[in-house]
């Protein structure tokens, strides 16, 4: 296998969880020949470099530029571009987050290359790398090849690998790429971004309560609340209700949100729409609650609770506190 | 500012809710498992066009590969509103988002460009988001992806509200340029599509909707444009769960399920 690219976005200081996976990756796809190479790409981002040495990477390519310091698609492609020529890179690995499908797609398509957007799982193959990804409402496993000679871009999707233990004794000094010529002044510009800080840690939480649209209110979720609390569990939710202002975006839950693994998972009101079931199906019990007894989320529930969850909810509370 | 806008859409697989694999044995689709609909992504991004014509004027052009199969994404786009259908004669059936846009842009120089060209994000059946990458690259020009909503338009720019992981940031692109709208419509929202006018269902139902070949869209093979290609497709098993229902009624069943969901079980 040829040599494997791994770009490490970095947000508000620190390592993309998803960069880490990508790294674990290449490790295994870049085999006995291959290296594994990461991109930093950023401001000032060059103490991230020992974690990439650390999590695998043979070589870090360090591109700084005050044009990297915050992401729009132009200058990262272009430092992206040049580290895929640095690293002869087979395949590009990135997240499959906002930035990285962006960023992968935007670089593909300059480069003309074969692109996989939201891989769930990747090999080494004859005529070069092999994606897939679960389509067709998870129901079918889709491989894909590239068409032509030529890099191959891929985003993975959360939880397609594991980010490797890191490996303190792997140390290196990154060797600096820069972006020439100075990125033309890109159509694009941010003007300005509204985005909360998160105040939840759904990732690591080993219970969660969950919340859809079914809630009809926020005065309805309080009793969810209620329950989460007597269960020590986190908040979750679904985009229907962040979208209705319900409850912040750092709750959301699903393709566009987390992907959560906890030991039990309470869905309340929820319908359980593919892009919200892909986020939270691994988790080890799925209790759900709907009036509906069609609703999807009942073909990934271990325990149907098919009633109203304005009367369910409160009783469970209760019974945990009884 | 009046200006042109064009909108690229397509007709796909309704994969919702499917209760079982839509593949036999050999990986196959089965003929007749799916139907097709209007990739409500680009929906959205029909009704976006349509709401630039609203206030501001603007031309609106619908663009589409391929011929219709159950549904006429390019009539349907008639019936709302748009002031112009435009079809390239190919089979996107074996054509990736790298091939589709090769057409498409090669379709929208033909009409004369646009200052705004949109498309969605999202592909129901092999999810595969490239198109508006493709388009922007194809076309040479900026490409904004995940758009929630165009806030300005007009002076030769535009602002699109993009949809991030904690919440929105907006974008301004200089014109021409391609925003790939990922909107997620809940049931009621405001900015749910308008559905097809019953006038316009009349006086467009035999509309003449020129059509280009490939050859005249700049690509005479468009497999020669394919990047990434389908190596094979498989069903994935369905997940064997052992599924019971509590009556919510019973309070002791309820307390049962509680303590073993605590201990793990
Ligand atoms: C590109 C894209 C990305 C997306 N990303 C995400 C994502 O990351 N996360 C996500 O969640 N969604 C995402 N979505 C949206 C997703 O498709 C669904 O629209 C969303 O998950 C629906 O949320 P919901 O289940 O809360 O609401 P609904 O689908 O409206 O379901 C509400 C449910 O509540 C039940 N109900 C109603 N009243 C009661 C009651 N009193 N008691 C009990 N049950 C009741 C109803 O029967 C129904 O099943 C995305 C969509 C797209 C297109
Ligand atoms: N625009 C489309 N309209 C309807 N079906 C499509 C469309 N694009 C792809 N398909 C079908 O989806 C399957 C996978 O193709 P694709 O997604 O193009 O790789 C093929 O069998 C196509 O016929």
């Amino acid at each position: 296998m040829a040599h494997v690219l791994v770009f490490a976005e970095v947000d508000d200081g620190a390592l993309h969880d998803g960069s880490l996976a990508c790294l674990g990756a290449a490790r295994a796809l870049a085999g006995e020949g291959g290296q594994v190479c990461a991109l930093l790409a950023g401001a000032a981002v060059a103490d991230q470099a020992p974690a990439l040495f650390a999590a695998g990477a043979d070589r870090v390519l360090l591109c700084e530029d005050a044009a990297l310091a915050a992401y729009t698609a132009g200058p990262f492609r272009q430092a992206l571009e040049a580290a895929v020529r640095a690293a002869d890179a087979g395949l590009v690995l990135l997240p499959a987050s906002t930035v990285g499908n962006d960023l992968a797609s935007a670089t593909a398509a300059a480069l003309g290359a074969a692109c996989v957007l939201d891989a769930d799982a990747a090999a080494a193959g004859e005529g070069g790398p092999r994606l897939s990804r679960a389509g067709f409402d998870r129901k079918v496993l889709t491989h894909f090849a590239p068409a032509a000679d030529g890099p191959v871009v891929a985003t993975l999707r959360d939880g397609a690998f594991a980010a490797p233990a890191p490996d303190p004794a792997r140390t290196g000094a990154p060797e600096p790429l820069a972006l020439e010529p100075a990125p033309a002044p890109g159509s694009a510009r941010v003007l300005r971004r509204d985005v909360a800080k998160r105040t939840v840690n759904l990732k690591d939480a080993k219970t969660i309560v969950a919340v859809g649209a079914g809630v009809g209110s926020a005065e309805g979720l309080a009793l969810v609340r209620a329950l989460a609390e007597a269960l020590g569990a986190e908040l979750g939710a679904t985009r229907a209700v962040v979208d209705a202002g319900w409850l912040p975006a750092d709750h959301q839950i699903g393709q566009t949100g987390a992907t959560v693994r906890p030991d039990l998972y309470i869905a309340c009101g929820i319908s359980g729409a593919v892009q919200h079931r892909v986020g939270m199906m691994d988790a080890g019990t799925i209790v759900a609650i709907n009036t509906d007894a069609n609703a999807p989320i009942f073909r990934v529930a271990h325990y149907k609770l098919v009633g109203d969850l304005r009367t369910v909810v409160p009783k469970l509370t209760q019974l945990l506190s009884a | 500012m009046a200006g042109n806008v064009m909108v690229v859409v397509r007709e796909v697989w309704d994969t919702r809710d499917l209760v079982s694999s839509p593949l036999d044995e050999s990986g196959a689709l089965k003929p007749g498992a799916l139907a097709t609909r209007f990739e409500p992504e680009d929906l959205n991004a029909l009704e976006a066009a349509l709401r630039l014509k609203d206030a501001h004027g603007a031309k609106v052009t619908a663009v589409s590969v391929g011929p219709p199969r159950d549904v006429d994404v390019l009539r349907e786009a008639l019936y709302r509103g748009v002031d112009a259908a435009l079809r390239v004669e190919a089979d996107p059936a074996a054509l990736d988002d790298a091939a589709l846009a090769a057409l498409a842009a090669g379709a929208i120089r033909q009409a004369g460009g646009a200052d705004l060209v949109l498309t969605g994000t999202a592909v129901t059946d092999n999810e595969n988001a490239l198109l508006g990458a493709h388009l922007a690259a194809a076309l040479g020009v900026e490409g904004v992806s995940w758009v929630d909503a165009i806030e300005e338009f007009g002076d030769g720019r535009a602002v699109a509200k993009r949809a991030v992981e904690m919440g929105y940031e907006f974008v301004e692109v200089r014109c021409p340029a391609v925003l790939a709208m990922g909107v997620a419509l809940l049931e009621d929202d405001p900015r749910t599509p308008r559905s097809a006018k019953a006038m316009l269902k009349l006086k467009m139902k035999k509309a003449e909707i020129p059509t280009l070949t490939p050859e005249a869209a700049g690509a005479a093979d468009p497999a020669a444009a394919v990047r990434t290609r389908i190596a094979g497709m498989e069903t994935i098993p369905p997940r064997a769960i052992a599924s019971r229902e509590v009556d919510v009624e019973d309070s002791a069943a309820l307390k049962a399920m509680l303590d073993a969901v605590r201990k793990g079980d």
